[in-house]
C-alpha cells in the first residue's frame, strides 16, 4: 500500500471518476499517496483511516489528514452520507469483515470505490492449476504471511454486489498498466469499482 | 491523591508499585503500609508545598465547571463551528483522565465542520503523564506535524 502513485494505475482511473472538490475518504490509507494524488488532480477534501503508527506518521509528513483507528470497529466517528466517495483501494481482500466494510462505506458515503486484485486473473489460474497459491506483482505474498485472507474473483464481487444491495456505476479492469474490456475475470489483473446503494 | 492516580495508568502502577509493601508485612494499621500509599502521600506532601489549597480546589472546579459546548445546546460541532485553523488531535490510549472517547467527539465535531484534522491514538503505557514523557512516537508526530506548518507557511 505504500507504492508511488505513477506505479498505482488504479490511482489514475479513481482520479477520473472523483468530481473536483469532492469530500473523500481513504480507509487502509497507508502513507496517504492516493489521497495526495487526488488533492493534487481534483483539489478534493480528503481524510484517511489508517490504523498502523508509520502509515499516520507518513501522512502527517504528507501533508494528508489522517484519523488513526480501526476501520473494522466500524466508521462509527462519521456521520452518515457525510462524503462523496469512501475508498478501499487494494484492501478489500484483507479486511476480515467485508460485508460490513461495505456496508458501513455506503453509509459514511454516497459512493464506493474499490479496488482489488483479480483473483480470477489468468496468471493465477495458472498458478493454482499448476498447485501452488499465487504470487505476482498484485499478490506479492507467500500463503503463510500475506494479510489477504478474503479474496475474491470479478465474477464473485459482482455476486456479492447483487447480493448486498449494492449497484456497480463504473468499473475498469486494468493488466499491466492498460485497460482490459475482453473476458475481463480471465484477462484483468486489477479490478477498479465505483457503487452506490442500489 | 485521587487527582494524581489518574495521571498514571492501571499498568504504570501495578508495575512500578503492585502491592510492595513498606515494611516487608501487613500491620493492620491505619499508617502506611503499601509502597503506592507512600509514593501517593510523598506526591500530596509535594503538592501541597506547590501549590495553595483552596487554588487548586479553585482549579479543580474551573475544571469541572468547563464545558465548550454549553453555550450551543450541548453541540460541540456548533462550537467548532467559527475555527478556521488546521489541528492535531493526539491520545493517550491509557489516558483516563482525557480519554481517546473524548478526543474523538473532537474529531467528530472538526469533521461535522470538514476542517483539517489529524488524529493520532498513541498506545503508550503511562496514561495521561505521557504526554510529558519522551514518547518517540509522540514526539515523531509533533515534529513532523510542525515540519509541515513549517513548509507550507514558507518559514
Amino acid at each position: 500500500m505504500n507504492t508511488n502513485a505513477m506505479q498505482r494505475a488504479d490511482f489514475a482511473a479513481i482520479a477520473n471518476w472523483i468530481k473536483p472538490a469532492a469530500r473523500v475518504l481513504d480507509l487502509g490509507c497507508g502513507d496517504g499517496t492516493l489521497l495526495r494524488f487526488l488533492a493534487e488532480q481534483r483539489d478534493t477534501i480528503g481524510y484517511g483511516v489508517e490504523i498502523d503508527d508509520a502509515g499516520v506518521l507518513a501522512c502527517v509528513t504528507n501533508g494528508v489528514n489522517v484519523i488513526q483507528g480501526d476501520m473494522e470497529r466500524g466508521l462509527s466517528g462519521f456521520a452518515d452520507d457525510s462524503f462523496d466517495y469512501v475508498i478501499l483501494s487494494q484492501t478489500l481482500q484483507a479486511v476480515r469483515s467485508s460485508e460490513r466494510v461495505v456496508s458501513e462505506m455506503l453509509r459514511v458515503g454516497r459512493e464506493g470505490i474499490v479496488t482489488f486484485p483479480n483473483f480470477g486473473y489468468w496468471r493465477n489460474r495458472l498458478q493454482v492449476m499448476s498447485g501452488h497459491m499465487p504470487v505476482s506483482d498484485n499478490l506479492p505474498y507467500a500463503w503463510f504471511d500475506t494479510p489477504n485472507i478474503h479474496l475474491c474473483t470479478i465474477a464473485d464481487f459482482e455476486n456479492f454486489c447483487r447480493d448486498h444491495g449494492v449497484r456497480i456505476r463504473e468499473r475498469i479492469v486494468i493488466t499491466d498498466g492498460n485497460a482490459v474490456t475482453l473476458m475481463p475475470n480471465l484477462f484483468g489483473a486489477l479490478a477498479v469499482y465505483r457503487f452506490e446503494r442500489a | 491523591m485521587v487527582g494524581h492516580i489518574t495521571y498514571l495508568s492501571d499498568d504504570e502502577m501495578a508495575s512500578k508499585f503492585g502491592r510492595q509493601l513498606r515494611h516487608g508485612r501487613l500491620n493492620y494499621t491505619f499508617g502506611v503500609e503499601f509502597e503506592i500509599e507512600s509514593y501517593l502521600s510523598h506526591q500530596a506532601d509535594k503538592f501541597s508545598d506547590y501549590f495553595d489549597a483552596n487554588t487548586y480546589l479553585r482549579i479543580t472546579k474551573a475544571l469541572d465547571y468547563f464545558d465548550p459546548a454549553a453555550a450551543h445546546g450541548g453541540n460541540l460541532s456548533l462550537a467548532l463551528e467559527p475555527a478556521t485553523a488546521s489541528f492535531l488531535v493526539v491520545s493517550f490510549t491509557t489516558d483516563w483522565r482525557f480519554s481517546p472517547e473524548r478526543s474523538r467527539e473532537i474529531i467528530k465535531a472538526l469533521l461535522d465542520n470538514r476542517r483539517n484534522v489529524t488524529y493520532a491514538e498513541i498506545d503508550a503505557p503511562h496514561g495521561h503523564d505521557a504526554f510529558l514523557l519522551d514518547d518517540a512516537r509522540y514526539h515523531g508526530l509533533v515534529a513532523a506535524y510542525f515540519g509541515r506548518v513549517g513548509a507550507e507557511s514558507g518559514a
